[in-house]
């Protein structure tokens, strides 16, 4: 029995293993292909393994174009746009968790109504607004339509709602005010889901490409998502110096999404709904 | 006397503390509105109010600068309906939701079914599954795109085949729907198997003394039981699938031949290249109805087909 329990984990281990490979490949592709010369792209018959380990590409993606300006302008746009987004997002959940007052659900109600209209499709009218405040090519132009997060209100709600009342109750009793006892009682017991949102929104705001592409025009402002699709290297099938812009891009993020792995796993799987 | 004065004092008291506690009274009840005001604000400026101008501009002629000029009616819906340009992007809408939601479900469900069990390599297997999570759309396109290239593209030489994936009407698409799993696998994957290993150990080991197979395991225990999270990750993706867009931009602009032109990136093209915003909100309009009908469905097949505990 136990033998047979193996051989079956063993078709499994190979398997996911190979899935595994295939799915890892294009990461690869990246940090091989960053490596690689012009004549290695367009041989006949294309290698995966570079040759030498030059950084040329790298140096070139630096030199030629805007990267670092790019990285600097979308590490801006995500610290203050988590931050920002987080703000609204306690403010707005606080008093649904804990306050009593007319038209509560209602106004929460409302606040959520804002998932059922997709982003995407109000682009055209969103950019409009933001041109007419002559707020093109700036800061908060690009953060502006993530500073309202629905999805993580309902979830600080959720959070909030655990702690017991009997914490506010007290603080009722020894005179203190609502944002005494939301900053110094709540804050502090909801921390790990407020860091864990923060991080979300971080990642968010720093991975969208349709909006920050439509108000920045100026290549100074561009966000790293959109400056990458015009670094102007792969026209000529040159993709080393693009993908070795990718590379250095990606390789932080794959090395913060390593070592905080639990903690996403963790933050996905709780909110698996399961019957 | 005395009494007298202390009464007065007590009174003025009384007075004084019985106004700050209508002050008081009057800031409690304020004041949890007060908490709102950014994120109403936000919803107003951000959402509710471009929902309505969209819906109102889709009905006006509209010139560069965004004002209406007057009102159409319904002209611009027949307009759009009868440009074959927008017939082909609602076409090709569909035809993207329709090879990559149950492809990717299918995909997900292979990959969680493997590892959610204990067994050796757990870990190293679910880290390799949920990798692409770390890796923004944009980088990833260009990866594939590089990837996919006929000349220079490693696919082709791979698998021992020319396709022109980019040349080819027939094939572009395939590219789009080839990234968007890749993007979409890490977080379908964990929500999946999230749920199988919450599905109670004790009714799979008994199907197993039962005699039952890996198959009828799967059918009759884990499916009926992880159908809300199927529900969930089918009805998220076929609204990203609605508003598909990033990859098209990045990877293909809609070509060749429009094969690969969506109904967002059509209103993308119609709003800031023509500056076409009456068109352009048409088209928003569309989606927005497609997506809202598209959840509605999923909530009537909620009632029939998803059993929750």
């Amino acid at each position: 029995m136990k033998k047979l329990l193996k051989a079956s984990d063993m078709t499994k281990i190979v398997f996911s293993t190979l899935i595994g490979v295939v799915i890892l490949f294009p990461i690869y592709y990246i940090i091989a292909g960053s490596f690689f010369s012009i004549g290695e792209f367009s041989t006949a018959a294309p290698t995966i393994i570079p040759t030498s380990l030059k950084l040329t590409n790298y140096i070139r993606a630096l030199q030629e174009t805007m990267l670092m300006r790019f990285i600097i302008n979308s590490f801006i746009a995500a610290s203050v746009g988590s931050v920002m987004r987080m703000t609204v997002a306690v403010l707005c959940a606080f008093p649904v968790a804990f306050l009593k007052f007319k038209g509560k659900d209602f106004l929460f109600f409302l606040v959520l109504g804002t998932m059922m209209l997709p982003s995407d499709a109000l682009i055209i009218e969103n950019y409009l607004t933001i041109s007419r405040f002559g707020l093109v090519n700036s800061y908060f132009a690009i953060i502006s339509i993530y500073l309202l997060a629905p999805v993580q209100m309902f979830m600080l709600r959720q959070s909030f709602k655990t702690i017991p009342h009997t914490y506010r109750e007290s603080a009722v009793i020894d005179g203190c005010g609502e944002f005494r006892f939301l900053t110094l009682i709540v804050l502090p017991m909801a921390r790990p889901i407020v860091l864990t949102l923060t991080l979300q929104s971080f990642v968010t705001i720093w991975n969208t490409y349709l909006w920050p592409l439509l108000v920045t025009n100026d290549p100074a402002m561009r966000t790293v998502q959109v400056g990458i699709t015009m670094l102007g290297f792969a026209e000529s099938l040159d993709y080393g110096p693009t993908l070795a812009a990718i590379a250095l891009i990606i390789i932080p993020s794959i090395s913060i999404f390593v070592v905080f792995r639990k903690r996403i796993v963790e933050g996905i799987s709780s909110g698996a709904i399961v019957g | 006397m005395i009494t007298n004065d202390a009464y007065k004092g007590n009174s003025k008291q009384h007075a004084l503390f019985s106004q700050g506690k209508w002050e008081l009274g009057f800031v409690q009840r304020v004041k949890p509105y007060l908490f709102f005001i950014p994120a109403l604000a936000l919803a107003f400026l951000f959402s509710y109010r471009p929902f309505v101008k969209t819906i109102v501009n889709s009905v006006g002629l509209v010139n560069y600068s965004g004002r209406i000029l007057e009102f159409v009616g319904l002209e611009n819906y027949l307009n759009l309906f009868a440009d074959r340009n927008f017939q082909t992007s609602l076409i090709n809408t569909f035809r993207f939701t329709g090879m990559f939601v149950p492809i990717n479900l299918l995909f997900c469900l292979i990959c969680a079914l493997l590892v959610y069990r204990k067994r050796p390599l757990v870990a190293l297997n679910e880290t390799l599954f949920i990798i692409p999570m770390a890796v923004a759309m944009t980088s990833a396109a260009i990866a594939f795109k590089a990837l996919f290239n006929p000349t220079i593209g490693v696919i082709n030489h791979i698998l021992g085949i020319q396709i022109e994936w980019f040349n080819d009407p027939a094939w572009a698409m395939v590219t789009i729907v080839v990234l968007s799993i890749w993007m979409a696998l890490g977080l379908d994957f964990l929500l999946l198997v999230a749920a199988l290993r919450s599905v109670p150990l004790h009714l799979i080991e008994a199907a197993e003394i039962e005699g039952a197979t890996s198959i009828q395991k799967f059918m009759h225990i884990q499916l009926p039981l992880i159908s809300p999270t199927i529900l969930f990750v089918v009805s998220t993706r076929v609204r990203d699938g609605m508003l598909l867009s990033g990859p098209v931009l990045v990877m293909t602009e809609g070509g060749p031949y429009r094969s690969t032109q969506t109904l967002v990136y059509q209103m993308y093209i119609e709003g800031f290249k023509s500056g076409n915003y009456s068109k352009g909100s048409a088209i928003s309009v569309v989606v927005f109805v497609l997506t809202f009908i598209m959840i509605l469905a999923m909530f009537r097949f909620e009632r029939k087909g998803v059993f929750y505990q």
